[in-house]
């Protein structure tokens, strides 16, 4: 499910950051194709086929929006589009002997025609393949920015017994996620694998526990020499993704080594494990709040559960829980640091040429004035990446747990295109309080404290003993 | 979400959408409107006077899902019925701090924040219900919305011999006035974006529905003139999603129908084979992007139907787009007039209730209609636009 959760996190923070992110600098981006595409106002109409002129609106609207389109050489995007549809051809054995890559020049509007004038020539030979050759040309286009927040929505159809807070895929979550395996975040997986939560559907009907090891999946190994491989993709199917998964487990407490295979499904989850902010009282002295994403009024939601915690009693600090969170808004962000911190810059949003925006405190909330430690993890993407370096570079608290996802290009924002499909991708990209990059590299934490599947498996948390020791320091 | 008149869309766009900070509606190359004074809402068309009184009750049983320094659910109850009092001081519409805060979550300024309390009803305050055996309605309003926002189908539904009980599902909405004259704001509304948002919501609705139910006969004078085995709900977005899930839950609740919400809740897999009405826009078109009516459609095995009205939008189920003269707010393009689309609501909801509460066979619901073109038959007959 995680492929799931994830895609609907960092679809909620396109739409935050569509929404909050300034208008873009279109003035100072190509004036080719600066209008070439708008936000989306309102509910999205239905999805149609993928055209040539669907592809066409999307190149100029990079190339007019895109945080590097000013300087962006057309070539890379149109060589990658081509190798694409020419990949798609022969995976459906179909090649066409006149394939080939047109000449290209760096000229924009040129060099866009004598690809589509090449792309018309070919798709009309295998017209069965045309709404395919489409999406694979396109996916290709924007998969070659090489932006972990660019991305192009489409054909997100779910299942039609899908409800509201259903998840889909095995029902687990382990060590490794789904960003780490297709490369989306650069974040090293250790060895071994292992359950870390039993989320529901088919992993819990065949009783897996946390700590589970996972030996193998669909036969082979996850790690060799010590290297993630691709194999742990299928521990996280999407719809309609519906294969079964055979899983060799070992249970590390008693011995026990077996097979199950499991297959992808809707699974109902629990409705309160779902809320987005959560908090309790630790110890009768830490307030706790686990918060899984940046999403609208979550910075308030925090704060107010932090008040009522405190309400009638000395509070010895505050722990923040970000394992997970997918990030959200940048306004969110800026909100909640500034409860612990004023007059700070909290992170730059540049354009390529280096002219760069700051997100500030908003010094209309008032401060804690508590102590504060952040769990973090792999898990923690973007808006999440933005609090951590800021809490990290100002000084506002400790971080505890692991290096945070590396998945922060900067705030994404939503481009409506003919077909009724969605082009997100930043038009700055996002620098760290101290002007460090933040995307890839991640944030550290101050004090590495890792899960290991015995802790796993006896419910043990270490980052959270480590972290309530600190706020008892 | 945080628009009154404007936004035409299933709650889960609209959740969506919430993410946004309320972008201004498409009137910026209007020219500028100015109010046109409060609104009337539309006479009945039944021929009964409507009386109508408020109804605080407490459920001791729950904790309240929203403010968690409650230990109870409080909840204010508005109910219309036939009276045979004719004159007399017409029921508020709203008080003019809800109108206030009703405006101002919804994003609208330009006109008086106490504009909605000036709204003329109908209704005579607190005048004697007359009748007997008379078949009772629950509603359930919208999202954010108090359940005056249903007021127009309520007072006519009353003129027509039912019972209406409305329930302001307290904390969802930008104002409930409780029964201590605190305002209940909408603290729901801070987590409207989280994933299951919807489930839990409609689960609350039908815990409220159900206490609603209980409560009735011991808590109200009036409720003598009720056929407890007559009993309907009905709801808009939202409010209409909760109607088929009280039905699941609560077997008191005979027949349902949504006025163009997202349905949240688990019909069983066996089906189920009370009768149900689908009413709702465009956007709830068989195929469409929100896909809930169509798998819902399938497990409902008696008597249904799914209308889709050319035009609405999605409050126009509602007495919003009434409003919208008062509050100088210009209408979307291409939509229902306001009139017509309380006309619609108000000829659909009731020929449901006639034929299923009463009895009576409604030839309006068997095909389409040229005195209401408007209105499609789905999914046979009403191919996407």
């Amino acid at each position: 499910m995680t492929v799931n959760t994830t895609a609907a996190a960092v679809l909620a923070l396109f739409l935050a950051a569509a929404c909050t992110a300034p208008t873009p600098p279109r003035t100072q981006a190509s004036t080719v194709g600066a209008t070439a595409c708008a936000h989306p106002q309102g509910p999205l109409g239905t999805e149609t086929a993928t055209t040539i002129d669907v592809i066409e609106q999307a190149y100029f609207c990079i190339l007019g929006n895109y945080y590097s389109g000013p300087t962006l050489d057309p070539r890379t995007l149109l060589t990658a589009g081509f190798l694409a549809l020419t990949q798609e051809l022969d995976r459906d054995g179909r090649d066409v002997p006149d394939a080939t890559m047109p000449a290209l020049t760096g000229d924009r509007k040129a060099d866009w025609a004598a690809f589509a004038t090449a792309y018309r020539k070919i798709t009309d030979q295998v017209p069965d393949l045309r709404d395919k050759l489409a999406v694979a040309t396109l996916e290709a286009i924007v998969a070659a920015l090489s932006d972990n927040h660019a991305r192009w929505t489409h054909d997100d159809a779910r299942p039609l017994d899908y409800y509201d807070g259903d998840g889909y895929g095995l029902g687990l979550q382990a060590n490794v996620s789904s960003s780490q395996t297709d490369g989306s975040s650069p974040r090293v997986a250790l060895a071994p694998l292992f359950v870390t939560t039993v989320l529901g559907g088919a992993a819990r009907a065949a009783g897996l526990h946390p700590g589970d090891v996972i030996e193998a999946v669909n036969g082979s190994a996850p790690f060799v020499d010590g290297k993630v491989t691709p194999a742990i993709a299928a521990l996280y199917p999407t719809y309609p993704e519906a294969r079964p998964v055979e899983l060799r487990l070992l249970r590390q407490t008693t011995g026990r080594r077996w097979t199950v295979t499991l297959k992808p499904g809707l699974y109902q989850r629990d409705l309160a494990a779902l809320q987005v902010v959560r908090s309790k009282l630790l110890n009768d002295d830490v307030a706790y709040v686990r918060m899984t994403g940046f999403a609208p009024d979550s910075a308030n939601r925090v704060l107010k559960a932090i008040t009522r915690l405190r309400t009638g009693r000395t509070l010895a600090g505050v722990m923040l829980d970000l394992r997970g969170n997918g990030g959200g808004s940048p306004v969110e962000v800026a909100r909640l640091v500034s409860a612990f911190v004023h007059g700070k810059v909290t992170a730059y949003q540049c354009t390529v040429d280096g002219r760069c925006a700051k997100s500030s405190t908003d010094d209309t909330v008032e401060l804690l004035n508590l102590p504060l430690v952040v769990l973090v993890d792999h898990g923690c993407a973007s808006a999440c990446e933005h609090f951590s370096s800021a809490v990290k570079d100002l000084r506002i608290g400790r971080l505890v747990g692991t290096r945070t996802a590396g998945v922060i290009s900067g705030p994404a924002q939503s481009y409506l295109l003919a077909n009724n499909t969605v082009l997100s991708f930043p038009a700055r990209h996002h620098l760290g309080p101290d002007r460090e990059v933040i995307d890839r590299i991640g944030v550290p934490p101050d004090h590495y404290v890792p899960l290991t599947p015995q802790d796993a498996a006896a419910g043990r948390d270490p980052a959270l003993a480590e972290a309530l020791t600190l706020l008892h320091k | 979400m945080r628009q009154i008149l404007v936004i035409a869309a299933g709650l889960a766009v609209v959740l969506a959408a919430s993410a946004c900070s309320t972008p201004a509606p498409p009137r910026s190359d209007a020219p500028p409107v100015t109010p046109t004074g409060p609104a009337t809402l539309p006479a009945p068309t039944g021929d009964r006077p409507v009386g109508t009184t408020v109804l605080y009750l407490t459920d001791t049983s729950r904790p309240d899902p929203w403010n968690l320094d409650i230990d109870a659910r409080e909840l204010k109850v508005t109910l219309w019925y036939p009276t045979e009092q004719r004159d007399g001081q017409r029921a508020l519409y709203m008080t003019p701090k809800e109108s206030e805060l009703l405006l101002k979550g919804s994003g609208i300024a330009s006109a008086p924040y106490d504009t909605l309390s000036k709204t003329r009803t109908n209704a005579v305050q607190d005048a004697a219900p007359a009748g007997r055996k008379l078949p009772l309605v629950v509603l359930s309003p919208g999202f954010t919305k108090p359940m005056s926002t249903l007021t127009s189908l309520a007072e006519d539904l009353a003129s027509r011999g039912y019972v209406v009980a409305g329930i302001d599902h307290t904390y969802e909405s930008y104002a409930t006035t409780l029964s201590d004259g605190r305002v209940a704001e909408c603290l729901a509304c801070d987590s409207d974006t989280d994933p299951g948002f919807g489930t839990g919501t409609v689960q609350g609705r039908v815990a409220d529905v159900s206490f609603v139910l209980d409560q009735l006969p011991s808590k109200w004078d009036g409720s003598r003139v009720i056929d407890r085995s007559r009993i309907a709900m009905a709801g808009q977005s939202i409010g209409g999603a909760a109607a088929p899930a009280a039905m699941v839950k609560d077997p008191r609740i005979r027949a349902g129908i949504d006025m163009d919400g997202t349905t949240y809740a688990r019909i069983p897999k066996t089906g189920f084979s009370k009768p149900f009405l689908f009413m709702g826009t465009e956007q709830h078109l068989p195929g469409g992007r929100d896909n809930s009516w169509d798998r819902d459609w399938k497990l409902l095995t008696g008597w249904k139907r799914w209308l889709v009205l050319t035009g609405a939008e999605h409050q126009s189920f509602t007495d919003s787009p009434l409003m919208a003269d008062a509050l100088a707010v210009k209408p979307l393009p291409a939509t229902l007039p306001a009139a017509r689309g309380a006309e619609l609501t108000r000829t659909y909801v009731a020929a449901f209730l006639d034929q299923h509460l009463k009895s009576q066979r409604q030839s309006l619901l068997e095909k389409p209609s040229s005195r209401y073109p408007e209105v499609k038959f789905c999914p046979e007959t009403c191919g996407r636009s």
